[in-house]
């Protein structure tokens, strides 16, 4: 098959950018729990800032510049210019600020666009920032307390606005293909048994939970063993394949699907050099980040924007693979940690799968792979997603990940962002010595 | 020669109402966009034709239905498959494809890649579009009671 998509050349950044402070929500249903019931665009959006503000040690005076980024403003906090909603709630009255929006490819083109704005020489200190309302959405005519659940019909509705209206909703394959398009071309290109694809998910699904059941932070906690038991399986592959776990797409189970939520993730980034003058951790250099899109429309959308944006970043940074210690894959739909651990050169072509099955992919895994518990565990918060998994990258590149820390630190992390039908991002970061 | 401004989405549903699958063909690298756009993603040329497709593809990936990807405002299509097709002419497009069922996939699924496919323009509400049907649909052998 013709590969049909364009290639760029990234060049190296004007001065070197690294990540200094991150900060993270809980991932949460706001509305079902007294506690946060009522939160709001600038308590989850200000808290993750000063959060990241206060690890990084600086203060709302020395940030020259914020990215906002939400999924779907109009849709979950009822704004077209959320980055003004927002911006007086963590001490930057004034500040200049802009707004981006790349749907569930937000938050990993958050640090694209605060490392630019950094490298550029323009700004000293970026804050970059994402929150999405993914569960209580916005009540247009009540104040920001007041919200509603966004059920999964409005859900489904609102999937529509990330394809083309030209083509592809008219055509009707592309939105309803792409979520079973990586394990029917893998099962086609390695000779995989439905079977076979079916115990790598779940092997997946049970790996990921093991590590969000660690995550202080992560919506669901409650590791599928225990859940078996609690349904009176002694056997957690048989809880996996039972009823209680069917399979909603030709592939995919409902342990393979997103558990979009609330929350909200920031950074703040600064040049590598002026690092140490507002703290002592070591910064998280990026490295690069590779850029890729493709609409829904054409083949294999989601593994040849991967191997575009991943051919680009290995291009410029001249990172092999194999220096690759842990891997973050946006994963909202579950089958994306093969594409982008293959892709990525993370597992080998081909043989990726079984390193699920054997357990290699977990936290304590040789091979560790969304260590916070990814999208189908952490959940999917979908802008904020992106800052999610950056904030987990550097968590564990400074070995403060606790119970679910890689026992070997990391030094180099991939983050493969994915999202609104669909952009793609490949971040490399380094622990700078 | 410059870019044009003109309508090309209108003309393409324009030309499926009157019964015609159209595209556009760069003058400059010969690559097809289908369906047609303003400019050529290949040479990047604003140098493009129309062209009639000849509405023969082949299926080069199928994917069942599921309970959520089965939308109701596709009951009337049914039996389909979600495919990738590459057409006669180049493109590789994702596509639905008419005559697949849950008894005969399997025999459908032996043949691929490759089972050959066609277009059909099909009404929609206020437009037509195109999707494909198999050019063969395999009879599935009755069972002896
Ligand atoms: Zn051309």
């Amino acid at each position: 098959m013709k590969n049909n998509i364009n290639q760029t050349t990234l060049h190296p950044y004007s001065r070197s950018v690294s990540i200094i402070g991150v900060g993270c929500t809980p991932f949460m249903y706001t509305m079902d729990n007294p506690e946060t019931e009522g939160l709001t665009e600038g308590e989850l959006f200000g808290y993750a800032a000063y959060k990241a503000m206060e690890d990084a040690g600086v203060t709302p005076k020395d940030v020259d510049f914020y990215f906002h980024g939400e999924a779907s403003p109009f849709n979950g906090s009822n704004y077209i210019t959320p980055n003004m909603q927002v911006s007086e709630w963590f001490g930057m009255r004034g500040k200049a600020s802009i707004h981006h929006s790349e749907a569930c490819c937000t938050g990993y083109l958050a640090i694209e666009q605060a490392v630019n704005a950094v490298a550029s020489g323009k700004y000293n200190v970026v804050l970059t920032g994402c929150v999405e309302f993914g569960d209580a959405v916005a009540d247009p005519n009540k104040p920001a307390h007041i919200r509603r659940k966004f059920d999964d019909n409005m859900f489904q509705e609102s999937l529509k606005w990330i394809y083309d209206r030209a083509y592809t909703r008219a055509m009707m394959c592309g939105p309803n293909l792409h979520q079973d398009d990586v394990c029917a071309w893998y099962k086609d290109e390695y000779g995989l048994t439905d079977d076979q694809m079916d115990d790598t998910l779940i092997h997946m699904a049970i790996n990921s939970r093991r590590s969000a059941s660690k995550n202080p932070l992560a919506l669901a906690r409650k590791t599928y063993e225990e859940l078996a038991k609690e349904h009176d399986f002694d056997d957690v592959m048989e809880y996996m394949k039972s009823f209680f776990n069917p399979k909603m797409t030709a592939n995919l189970r409902a342990s393979g699907l997103e558990l979009k939520c609330d929350g909200a993730a920031a950074a703040i980034v600064c040049p590598t050099e002026m690092a140490h003058l507002f703290t002592n951790k070591k910064p998280i250099e990026v490295l690069g980040i590779g850029n890729a899109t493709r609409e829904a429309n054409q083949a294999h959308v989601e593994l040849l924007a991967t191997r575009e944006a991943c051919r680009q970043v290995y291009e410029l940074t001249g990172v092999k693979p194999e220096e690759i210690d842990l891997l973050m894959a946006n994963d909202f739909f579950l089958s994306s940690q093969l594409c982008a651990a293959e892709e990525s050169g993370y597992l080998p072509r081909g043989e990726g799968w079984k390193y699920f099955i054997e357990g290699r992919t977990a936290y304590d895994g040789d091979k560790p792979i969304n260590t916070n518990g990814g999208r189908c565990s952490f959940g999917h918060a979908h802008a904020a997603s992106g800052l999610a998994d950056v904030y987990e990258a550097v968590m564990q590149m400074r070995g403060e990940c606790g119970e679910r820390q890689i026992k070997k630190v990391p030094k180099t992390s991939f983050i493969r962002g994915f999202g609104g039908a669909q952009n793609v991002a490949a971040i490399i970061l380094r622990t700078k010595e | 020669m410059g870019v044009k401004l003109e309508r090309i989405v209108k003309t393409y549903y324009d030309n499926l109402a009157a019964g015609k699958i159209t595209a556009r063909k760069c003058q400059d690298c010969g690559a097809v966009e289908w369906p047609p756009l303003l400019g050529c993603n290949t040479c990047g040329s604003t140098n493009m034709e129309w062209i009639e497709i000849s509405g023969h593809g082949k299926m080069i990936q199928m994917v069942m239905p599921s309970p959520i990807t089965q939308r109701p405002e596709m009951e009337d299509i049914r039996p389909y498959c979600l495919a990738v097709v590459e057409i006669e002419e180049g493109p590789v497009v994702n596509v639905m494809v008419r005559g697949v069922n849950r008894k005969n996939k399997n025999l459908v699924m032996e043949k691929m890649p490759g089972v050959p496919v066609h277009a059909t323009i099909i009404p929609r509400d206020g437009y037509d579009t195109v999707i494909f049907d198999l050019d063969e649909v395999p009879e599935v052998p009755k069972k002896a009671k």
